[in-house]
């Protein structure tokens, strides 16, 4: 009997991929699941069989029936589509469509990457004390970025200690609090808004930084290089590599000026780069002065940080072709909804 | 700080095979940034990035400088060349009189020669070629000379009238607030207060040391004697006197560096043997000098193991000593320890090890250092930080149709805290709620008539007292055009798909609903999801219609239905018709499948409650 279910079953699925109406299928069913229908008969018949085979022919009925059933319904609506018409090409009905701003999403990739080697996110504050912003970090008392011209005072009290209150101009200031936060190791991203007094075609009032810091023993140039190359793999694609410049912060000794490789003529020199090179930030070796001031030992430790612009990564990685930096913080949605 | 300066001058001081190209690829490496090199008919002109502690490199003797000790690391060789003057000493028979009334804390030194019978006042072709590649104007060779010697040596100076000088005296003081002075392009200047000036004998400002020249004491072609004049000011006076009255000449922004006074000689050399050479003059007077503080040598002690340690490499100490002997340090070795001897130009910029470190660095170059991860221990974690939540309020948000906007944090609407400072008046003030920004932003997109969602997650500031502002991230945003269930569905939704417990309120404006709520105090809301069994039998599924009054809140009568049947597991508005409400309600037993007849028990108790 278990020959007859199983040649029913595949007799019928010979004869359902030949059906071409509903009408005809309406038959097919009726010749196999109707009251007198081919499997119908045999379900009849499963009393007549050894007592200890009904249980197991029980279950391949009801599979094959279940099959059978099945196979209906997919062939039905395979014969509806063809009725009504079936046109691939209409529209779809979009879900609502949102967007995160472009510069949230270069932080999430930015803050991926490097939690990747072990570094920790932190946020500390916007508005900060001049002892963290400028003074902790070894900026000469006259330095010109802290007059009136280049960074954003806050007109209240100045703090006995830590002096006047500033709009910080680098998320550099998070430097001597991560380490009076916490102890070496340290290897530290910080991410925030910054603020400095300028605004035309490349520089708004406000923007975002990102800033490395790690403090380790025996940290020398060789592990700047190293992490700085691998962020610029990850982010930008492996072919692109660094270099370093030599240039003047007071926070850092030796200091440098990023360049990373251009991507649109490959390193050998196009007019939107300079000789192959495209600039991306400071970066430098943790002023002694700067570990004194954090409460670490420049006799036993040593460090590098970095602070780069989000805009000016994200600008450089994308060819977004943005010709005013100022469109960044517009909120039209023209604008917004195109990313 | 940029200068711009020609092949042809630079090469009087270098000499060297290297190609333009050449110098200005490796400068950049190892030094002073070329940001470009432009070809001009049979010259090229380097634009040249000086950083603020490298003054001494902002002029062409500078880059010359550098550019001996760079050069040789890619096998050029190069060499600097002598300033090419006149040795003939200066011997005048009768000195012409000069009276300098000096104040030490105003000025490092002030030297001074007068220089006689100017014939000629054109200056040659290659003297004009030079300062226009340099950005500047040729007026007359005298005022010519004294910028020439500006851009070639690094120190500025100036020529005045000798005989406009009253008694030929001059006297340097502090300003006194609000006195006027008129530039020699005739412009006329307040003065701050308490910037240096020099007068006369009768109290008139006669000069605006190191920034700009007046009109009183100028020379013109009419003047017979010229006073070729240096002076090495206070540079922080000098900053804020500049930047006070925004007079950014050459002079002053060399001047606000800290221009090493030891350059004076040389370019006072260098001045009188081109006013020989081009105005046939001759000096008349000896070199008046006042230089109270001549520079001592300074030392700065490093070790070979302190280079290796910072660089991340083993170096000979031959190479070490080549690099700094290139650079005109002088370098003495005792066993591994090193002393050196500073240059007075880099008197201002190497003051520690690292420095020291610095320099060795770079010449060796820093694309010759290999490149490798940090190794060792993680920091420790740090644990509740807010990103990923923050992320999961975007990504849901934006899942849900939002747009993400970020504005300023500055506004222009008043609040507590004020810039000292600000860059105008819409950017006055820290803001104390993203609602003036979003509305803002509505403005901007007015006409739009299609629904849309903004919001926005950033900082508010309150002032607190002795303190830091207290810093609270905030989400906000508003739902334009949107009908009011859809606006608060999309909160609700973004509250179940992050689980948090906590309701926010949807306030209209205008024709949008707003909303503003602490992160923190969303992600402190947040319930831990727990396993509960999937219910064994079915729910029994009805829908009711109920009549509500006007007046009647519909949240209070599903709340009073939720709490008629223990075993309403969930209510749905499904539809509205006039004041008639629709409601699909689900009954569910966890033991066994609900009866009609128990059903209807529970649809009775709650139309009791309601009616």
């Amino acid at each position: 009997m278990q020959d007859e279910i199983r040649n029913i079953r595949n007799e019928f699925v010979a004869l359902v991929s030949d059906v071409e109406s509903p009408e005809e299928l309406e038959e097919l069913r009726v010749s196999y699941l109707g009251r007198s229908g081919k499997l119908t008969s045999l379900i009849k018949k499963i009393k007549d069989a050894p007592a200890h085979e009904r249980a197991s022919l029980g279950q391949l009925i009801n599979e094959t029936k279940q099959s059978i059933e099945a196979q209906i319904i997919e062939a039905a609506a395979k014969l509806s589509d063809e009725k009504v018409g079936f046109d691939p090409t209409i529209p779809g009905v979009k879900p609502p469509m949102g967007h995160t701003h472009l510069v949230s999403q270069a932080i999430a990739e930015i803050s991926e990457i490097f939690s990747r080697i072990g570094f920790v996110r932190v946020r500390y504050p916007e508005v900060d004390w001049d002892w963290y912003a400028f003074e902790a970090l070894n900026f000469e008392p006259d330095h010109p970025a802290r007059d009136n011209w280049e960074t954003f005072w806050v007109d209240a009290k100045a703090h006995p200690k830590y002096g006047p209150m500033v709009l910080t101009p680098h998320t550099s200031s998070g430097q001597v609090r991560e380490m009076t936060r916490t102890k070496p190791p340290i290897r530290m991203v910080n991410i925030a808004k910054c603020y400095r007094r300028q605004s035309d075609v490349s520089h708004t009032p406000m923007f975002h930084q990102f800033e490395g810091l790690v403090i380790d023993k025996n940290i020398s140039i060789t592990h700047l290089k190293g992490t700085l190359d691998y962020f610029a793999k990850t982010y930008f694609g492996k072919d692109r590599v660094t270099r370093l410049r030599p240039y003047n912060f007071p926070f850092t000794e030796p200091s440098f000026e990023v360049d990373i490789s251009c991507d649109i003529c490959g390193g050998t020199g196009c007019k939107l780069c300079k000789g192959g090179w495209l600039e991306i930030g400071g970066a430098g070796m943790v002023h002694p002065n700067v570990l004194k001031n954090g409460g670490i030992s420049p006799e036993e430790y040593t460090g590098f940080a970095f602070g780069w612009g989000v805009e000016r990564v994200l600008m450089m990685k994308s060819g977004l072709k943005i010709d005013d930096l100022r469109t960044l913080y517009s909120t039209d949605l023209r604008f917004l909804y195109q990313f | 700080m940029d200068i711009k300066i020609l092949d042809s001058h630079l090469r009087e001081f270098l000499d060297t095979k290297a190609t333009a190209n050449d110098i200005a690829k490796y400068l950049s490496l190892c030094g002073p940034s070329v940001e470009k090199l432009a070809k001009t008919e049979n010259d090229y002109i380097y634009h040249i990035e000086v950083t603020t502690n490298r003054v001494d490199a902002a002029c062409v003797l500078g880059i010359a400088r550098e550019a001996t000790a760079i050069l040789p690391q890619f096998g050029f060789s190069a060499k600097l060349k002598k300033l090419k003057v006149n040795s003939e000493k200066l011997i005048v028979k009768k000195s012409l009189p000069l009276k300098l009334v000096s104040s030490p804390k105003l000025e490092n030194r002030l030297t001074g020669v007068v220089i006689d019978e100017i014939q000629n006042w054109k200056s040659p072709k290659w003297m004009i070629d030079r300062l226009e590649a340099s950005s500047m104007r040729s007026l007359n060779a005298v005022v010519d000379i004294t910028n020439y010697v500006m851009i070639t040596v690094g120190h500025p100076c100036h020529a005045f009238d000798y005989d406009k000088i009253k008694n030929h005296t001059i006297i340097v003081r502090e300003s006194k607030k609000g006195e006027k002075i008129t530039s020699f392009d005739n412009k006329t200047f307040a003065l701050p207060g308490g910037d240096i000036v020099f007068e006369n004998v009768d109290g008139e400002i006669i000069d605006l040391p190191g920034i700009i020249g007046t009109k009183n004491s100028v020379v013109n072609e009419n003047t017979k004697r010229v006073l070729f004049f240096f002076d090495n000011n206070n540079a922080v006076k000098i900053r804020r006197t500049s930047m006070s009255l925004g007079i950014r000449t050459i002079a002053a922004t060399l001047n606000e560096k800290v221009v090493d006074p030891e350059l004076v000689p040389a370019a006072m050399a260098l001045g009188v043997d081109l006013f020989r050479k081009i105005c046939k003059a001759e000096p008349a007077s000896k070199i008046y000098d006042i230089y109270p503080r001549p520079y001592k040598p300074k030392v700065v002690a490093t070790s070979k193991e302190f280079i290796e340690k910072t660089l991340g490499i083993t170096l000979e100490k031959n190479k070490v000593t080549q690099i700094l002997k290139a650079l005109q340090f002088d370098p003495k070795w005792s066993g591994r320890n090193l002393i050196v001897k500073v240059p007075s130009f880099r008197a201002n910029d190497i003051a520690i090890p690292e420095d020291l470190a610095e320099e060795i660095a770079r010449i060796y170059g820093y694309h010759n250092l290999p490149s490798e991860l940090v190794k060792g221990e993680l920091p420790e974690p740090v644990f509740n930080t807010p990103f990923k939540f923050e992320e999961a309020l975007r990504q849901t948000l934006k899942g849900f149709g939002g747009t993400e906007v970020l504005t300023y944090s500055l506004v222009g609407q008043a609040g507590p805290l004020r810039l000292k400072n600000p860059l105008g008046e819409d950017t006055e003030y820290l803001r104390t709620s993203l609602k003036p920004s979003l509305v803002n932003a509505v403005q901007e997109n007015a006409g739009l008539e299609k629904p849309y969602h903004i919001f926005e997650i950033a900082n508010t500031y309150k002032p607190m007292k002795n303190n830091l502002p207290l810093e609270k991230m905030m989400l906000a945003g508003l739902f334009v055009n949107y009908d009011y269930r859809v606006a608060k569905g999309v909160l609700e939704a973004l509250f179940e798909s992050l689980n948090i417990n906590h309701e926010m309120v949807l306030e209209p404006v205008n024709n949008a609903f707003y909303y503003e709520s602490k992160v923190e105090k969303l992600q402190n809301s947040v319930k831990t999801k727990t396993y509960v069994p999937v219910p064994k039998y079915p729910p029994q599924i009805e829908d009711i219609t109920i009549e509500i009054p006007e007046g009647k809140l519909v949240g209070d009568v599903i709340q009073s239905a939720k709490l008629a049947s223990k075993l309403v597991q969930s209510i749905e508005l499904v539809d509205i018709y006039e004041r008639k409400f629709t409601f699909r309600i689900s009954y569910l037993h966890p033991d066994k499948t609900l009866s009609d007849k128990e059903v209807e028990r529970e649809r009775e108790k709650i139309i009791k409650t309601l009616s």
